[in-house]
């Protein structure tokens, strides 16, 4: 693998992941529970935000050139 | 292929550097990479990244045994991460998550997460190291995880806790911040936080004790695709919603600064008439603060950097630009008192300032109402400050304003009994200092104000 030749990316840092993912994965769910059971009282609310999503939706791959190509 | 044009900044990286080659930038892969590189390439990977607007575009221009030239979509001005404002530096975070989530979706993961991989270019953050990606191992964790904190979650948590000044900490650490200073850096309530203990203070533990008992890399633990999936979504989900506590001593500046709304006018379309005059494609707006001077241009710019001290009005112009969808601005933080240096490896891994600003040589430089903070707060002669000026553009439309604007009273007032050695502080003396490097092509009076400005074209050429 090329990228032993790289950098270090710190022993504790590898190892410590498991952990870090066990914690992410409690919070997620317990998010996602969260978010079902507001959609299902209808007190969801969906924001509008400048950031994007963190999915890559397959029209921005199949479009041949992305929206900001064309604006000024 | 001559590549003893290596650029400076290219050599951590032992897949490739880029050099350039009669002022172009380009890439020289090195066989090394090259099982990469095809596999990257034939996949359609770089194509779907391409598309998706997430990595920078590029070109191959020769294929032979010894290197692969790869020529990508040239960057007129390059900025750095300690030149970002607070939301810049979360779209920057935001969309390495983004691209190593992909990766991890096609087989591939970012072999790094340095926040010097990614620019600000046509009014979005956009990845530009094409060599970055390697391929997914099932089952392994994610290399970069340690760098994606000290380059991007640590400066962000240290922004939001300490202060947005804290960004600027990525000009000493260009290797992102030390785990250990910034665990003891942040707030005790963070250790409350399962999901920062683990992220920042475990870590910090876990490096510090597994610090003297390396081994070689015989002992690398296990993590499912999922697992680490889990830790990219739970990041981005966090980052996402940073916002920072403090607000701007500028944000609402054009409410309170002493500008009748006549005066204001008057001023923009002073601005826009020179612009139109000397046929501008390419300018610098010096203390911009939210863009707002330079949107009332109507002449069509290809390209305008807006920068300005202040976090917030960087912010409120990056925002602005989204919900415009403006592609041709880019805002960025920078103090005129201490522009950034050369640093890194030989002070060359990392243009100064003045270095980009002069190969990217700005049609006309703007600096209103700048000059009497420069003078008067900074205590930088008219002498020096037109000297500055005069180094990287042709023209300047500067703003002055008289000796009785209240700004200036104000600045003057707080001098106390030194006011007196700020007498020179005249439009005489102004322009006395500024005809030695500029000709004065035409001065207009703002009506209804103590301001005045200038149209000025260098003498040096």
């Amino acid at each position: 693998m090329i990228h032993l030749l790289y950098f270090d990316p710190g022993l504790g840092a590898m190892i410590i992941q498991a952990i870090v993912a066990a914690v992410a994965g409690v919070l997620l769910f317990s998010k996602n529970l969260m978010f079902k059971v507001k959609s299902f009282l209808g007190i969801s609310k969906r924001e509008s935000d400048i950031f994007e999503d963190i999915d890559v939706k397959d029209s921005e791959i199949e479009s041949k050139s992305h929206s900001s190509d064309h604006q000024q | 292929m001559t590549t003893n044009n290596r650029h400076s900044s290219s050599f951590r990286d032992p897949s490739g550097f880029i050099f350039m080659d009669q002022g172009c930038i380009k890439r020289s892969i090195s066989p090394l990479y090259f099982k990469q590189y095809s596999a990257l390439r034939d996949s359609g990977f770089f194509d779907k990244l391409h598309h998706a607007g997430l990595l920078i575009k590029h070109e191959e221009v020769s294929v032979s045994d010894q290197d692969i030239i790869i020529e990508p979509e040239q960057i007129p001005f390059f900025t750095y991460p300690y030149e970002w404002s607070f939301n810049q530096y979360k779209e920057a975070a935001l969309l390495t998550l983004k691209i190593q989530k992909f990766s991890l979706e096609n087989g591939f993961s970012l072999k790094d997460a340095s926040a010097f991989n990614l620019t600000f270019f046509k009014g979005k953050m956009v990845f530009v190291d094409t060599l970055s990606f390697d391929f997914y191992t099932e089952g392994t964790p994610w290399r970069a995880y340690k760098q994606f904190i000290s380059h991007f979650f640590g400066p962000l948590l240290l922004a939001r806790y300490i202060g947005v000044e804290s960004l600027k900490l990525m000009n000493s650490f260009i290797d992102g911040i030390p785990i250990k200073m910034l665990s003891s850096m942040l707030p005790y309530k963070t250790k409350l936080n399962p999901f920062l203990y683990s992220n920042i203070h475990l870590l910090a533990r876990y490096e510090d004790k597994h610090n003297e008992d390396y081994q070689g890399y015989s002992k690398v633990s296990k993590l499912s695709k999922k697992a680490q999936l889990n830790i990219i979504k739970s990041l981005y989900d966090y980052i996402k919603k940073m916002t920072l506590r403090e607000s701007s001593e500028w944000g609402n500046y054009y409410d309170k600064t002493n500008y009748v709304n006549d005066a204001f006018n008057e001023k923009a379309s002073i601005i826009d008439g020179w612009i139109k005059k000397i046929h501008v494609k390419t300018l610098i707006d010096i203390g911009g603060n939210d863009g707002t001077f330079v949107r009332k241009i109507t002449h069509n710019l290809e390209q305008a950097l807006v920068c300005d001290i202040d976090n917030n009005s960087v912010d409120a112009n990056f925002k602005s630009l989204k919900v415009n969808k403006e592609t041709y601005i880019l805002p960025f933080v920078f103090d005129v008192l201490n522009p950034s240096a050369n640093i890194g490896f030989s002070n060359k891994e990392r243009d100064s300032f003045l270095k980009r600003i002069q190969n990217f040589a700005p049609d006309v430089t703007m600096a209103l109402a700048v000059i009497h903070h420069m003078t008067l707060s900074g205590n930088i002669p008219f002498d020096m400050s037109a000297q500055f000026f005069s180094s990287f553009s042709k023209y300047l439309i500067i703003e002055f304003p008289n000796r009785n604007d209240s700004w200036v009273q104000r600045l003057l007032n707080t001098k106390g009994e030194f006011k007196g050695h700020f007498d020179f502080y005249t439009v005489e003396n102004f322009e006395l200092s500024y005809t030695k490097y500029f000709s004065i092509i035409e001065k207009v009076p703002i009506k209804n104000s103590e301001r005045q400005m200038f149209l000025l074209k260098s003498i040096h050429d």
